[in-house]
């Protein structure tokens, strides 16, 4: 069984019984090595669907989560219990439980570093003080409004009204937690929070695809929230020299916020600023100025024109980054495709009205980015496969358009595989609308395949 | 992916139940138990299949019993009609499987396992019927279902459940507006089995509760049944443990019922 990965958590979901014998069949050898391989924040076991368990079935998982944080540092638990589940959980493991305990996977997913759920107000009550403090302090950091209800009877009080909070959180356990670098986006600036001591680990810790994804995206402003850092040594001054030389390429700036050297050597703030590096006391001194935020290539999404064109080598594999789309579109639509026109362009969009769009980018052996421009009447129909309904939400519709890009660029991935031809694919990035996508993409060359599927226009752009 | 013409096109590729099984329900149903062994000696293929699947561990016979005559004898007629029925499901099952890690061992056992359990329970519930006996041997149809229609598709599938966890039932009722047990109802209309066990496997999907009090009841224990089969080792290997969504609040109200019968601990 593998982990089904959506906003960097990885969640497996076995039904019926778990006891010693069936939980070690969930997990193959090959499932564990692809499980402690994945780049995500976070390995969950869902027990939704799960009517029995014994400490024997759980263990199972607990083997696999030890191998995990061993191999990527995730975080790791269980989630989607109810009362019973989580104090029978809690009965087994007593004082020795080193894993987490998320009561639904919304709650989980407002302890990742998934930048969809912020400045949310959540009431969050746990019986043990510490357990309430580190709650708060986790989620403050990832950007919510946490608000402690001390005792029981404070918590049902406040509990009972509802409507004041997004997410309201109990029998909830947080064990070792992630050593991810959290990730949110404020405006078109992404923050990184680093902390503590900064040492070789930081290679492990900091997600480069997300990273690189970013750039070539179109973001240009990357903040690191350092205030809790203590010192860093070499490893680290390399590492933040080589990000700042390779941000320099795509014109972007790095900046590091609340950093002191009391415990750094004084040298390496001028290595740093040497790379390139800007130094600010307060985040507030960069998100309140919004001149310079400007300066800082914030204030938009523009993107520097990208000097690498679409070579030979691209241009062999089209046919199989275009079967990928279409197969994958006819699959969750239920369509036919017909091909309309293929050439070498700039992106040319005629008709801008009611289209939504998603870029994901492929590197390794050959890197580039796929842009697709979508009717929003396609993304409605792939929501009915993945959702069960229609939708007018765009929140929703553009989740969609981004699993479906995730699901090409799998596809893609296998089909060039086959080919002996290895690579990785970056996080989809979705567009609301085709202006967005344009500041972006603008004056970039690459082919261009306008599709039609039930005599919906839709486009596909293929660039570097 | 998949559209209802193609799923129209494999039910209609279904054969129609053998004269020889035909003829075999309908002396077991006069009660004919010797004239039914007779009959089904005919067919060389059923009366192997008998003697493999009641030798299997979980019918605990002491000596291999190798007459269709005696096995018809020892299992009665309701054991007998349960076993033939068994036995025209496994016509529908590939040569080879594909989608699932199985093959004709596993998946006989599967059916051995399911219905000497469903026996259990019907002797728990104090229920002696004959049909409600048998209507447990359409249960394995709906993963044969899927094996068929999902075989060709297998990378598809397996991208889209990367990205959601979808089982099959719901990708196949969300493309094509027909569920896997929809299916099996129409291969039992095919089949012409009693109508009770169409309505016994549509509530065992857990997504179609019957009006009726007693067929509700009976879809519940089949569908935790299922689930507990499909949580044995064997079988998750063989990647069926979530080849349909298991609805646990379904089978709530019979779930300490259900565990202190099969005795878990």
């Amino acid at each position: 069984m593998r982990p089904v990965v959506k906003n960097g958590i990885g969640v497996f979901s076995p039904q019926g019984f778990l006891d010693g014998n069936s939980s070690r069949s969930f997990l193959s050898i090959d499932d564990l090595a692809a499980t402690s391989a994945l780049k995500v924040d976070m390995i969950l076991v869902s027990l939704k669907r799960v009517v029995f368990f014994n400490k024997n079935g759980l263990d199972a998982f607990i083997k696999l989560f030890v191998k995990v944080r061993q191999s990527n540092h995730a975080t790791v638990g269980f989630c989607d219990y109810d009362d019973k589940k989580y104090n029978t959980i809690k009965i087994f493991y007593k004082d020795d439980i080193n894993f987490s305990l998320f009561k639904t996977i919304e709650i989980a997913y407002l302890f990742s570093s998934s930048f969809k759920n912020q400045n949310k107000n959540i009431l969050l009550y746990s019986e043990d003080k510490s357990q309430r403090t580190a709650m708060a302090i986790e989620l403050h950091d990832n950007g919510h409004n946490p608000i402690i209800a001390p005792t029981p009877e404070e918590f049902k009080e406040k509990s009972s009204k509802k409507e004041a909070y997004d997410y309201i959180i109990d029998s909830t356990f947080l064990g070792q937690m992630g050593q991810k670098i959290a990730t949110r986006v404020t405006g078109n600036a992404i923050i990184y929070s680093i902390s503590s001591f900064l040492d070789a680990e930081i290679v492990n810790k900091f997600n480069i695809q997300y990273h690189n994804n970013s750039l070539n995206v179109g973001f240009r402003l990357f903040i690191f929230d350092a205030y809790k850092v203590i010192s860093m040594n070499v490893h680290a001054l390399n590492f933040f020299s080589k990000l700042a030389s390779s941000a320099a390429e795509y014109n972007a700036t790095i900046c590091f916020v609340g950093m002191t050297f009391e415990k750094t050597p004084e040298v390496f703030k001028e290595n740093l600023e040497d790379s390139g590096i800007l130094f600010y006391e307060q985040m507030d001194d960069i998100l309140q100025n919004k001149e310079l935020l400007s300066e800082l290539g914030a204030s938009s999404a523009s993107n520097v024109k990208s000097k690498r064109v679409i070579n030979k080598k691209i241009v062999t594999e089209l046919p199989r980054f275009i079967d990928a789309t279409v197969a994958t579109i006819e699959m969750m639509t239920n369509s036919q495709a017909v091909k309309q026109s293929a050439q070498v362009q700039n992106i040319d969009i005629t008709d801008k009205t009611d289209r939504i769009a998603s870029s994901i980018g492929y590197y390794g052996d050959i890197d580039g980015m796929i842009i697709l421009v979508f009717p929003k009447e396609i993304a409605k129909k792939a929501c009915e496969l993945l959702i069960g309904e229609r939708t007018e939400d765009m929140e929703m519709i553009l989740d969609t358009l981004a699993e479906l890009v995730n699901i090409v660029g799998g596809k893609i991935k296998t089909l060039l595989s086959d080919e002996g031809i290895s690579v990785n694919i970056t996080l989809p990035r979705t567009y609301d609308n085709v202006d967005s996508l344009l500041e972006v993409i603008e004056g970039r060359k690459g082919v261009q395949v306008d599709l039609s599927f039930n005599n919906d226009k839709f486009l596909f752009f293929l660039t570097r | 992916m998949i559209t209802k013409d193609k799923i129209d096109e494999y039910i209609h590729k279904i054969p129609p139940a053998p004269q020889a099984l035909k003829d075999t329900l309908a002396l077991l149903n006069a009660g004919e138990l010797v004239k039914a062994s007779k009959v089904a000696q005919t067919d060389l293929a059923l009366a192997t299949y008998l003697k493999e699947l009641v030798n299997k561990p979980i019918y605990g016979f002491a000596k291999e019993v190798t007459d269709v005559s005696q096995i018809f004898g020892i299992l009665g007629v309701a054991g007998s009609q349960q076993t033939v029925y068994n036995y025209m499901t496994t016509l529908l099952s590939p040569g080879k499987w594909v989608l699932f890690k199985l093959n004709a061992r596993t998946f006989h056992e599967l059916q051995a396992k399911l219905s000497k359990r469903w026996e259990q329970i019907l002797e728990h519930l104090s229920i002696d019927d004959k049909n409600i006996f048998s209507s447990i041997t359409l249960l394995p149809a709906s993963i044969i279902v899927t094996e068929a229609l999902f075989c060709e598709k297998i990378d598809d599938v397996n991208l889209l459940r990367s990205a959601k966890n979808l089982d099959y039932n719901t990708i196949l009722t969300r493309l094509c507006g027909v569920g896997i047990f929809d299916i099996c109802e129409q291969i039992s209309v095919k089949w012409e089995m009693p109508q009770e066990i169409a309505q016994i496997i549509q509530a065992s999907s857990g997504l179609k509760p019957s009006k009726d009090e007693k067929i509700n009841s009976l879809g519940k224990w089949m569908h935790l049944l299922l689930f507990y089969e499909l949580s044995q080792p064997m079988f998750i290997e063989a990647g069926l443990n979530d080849f349909i969504d298991f609805q646990i609040e379904y089978v709530g109200d019979i779930y300490e019922d259900f565990a202190a019968l099969m005795e878990i601990t």
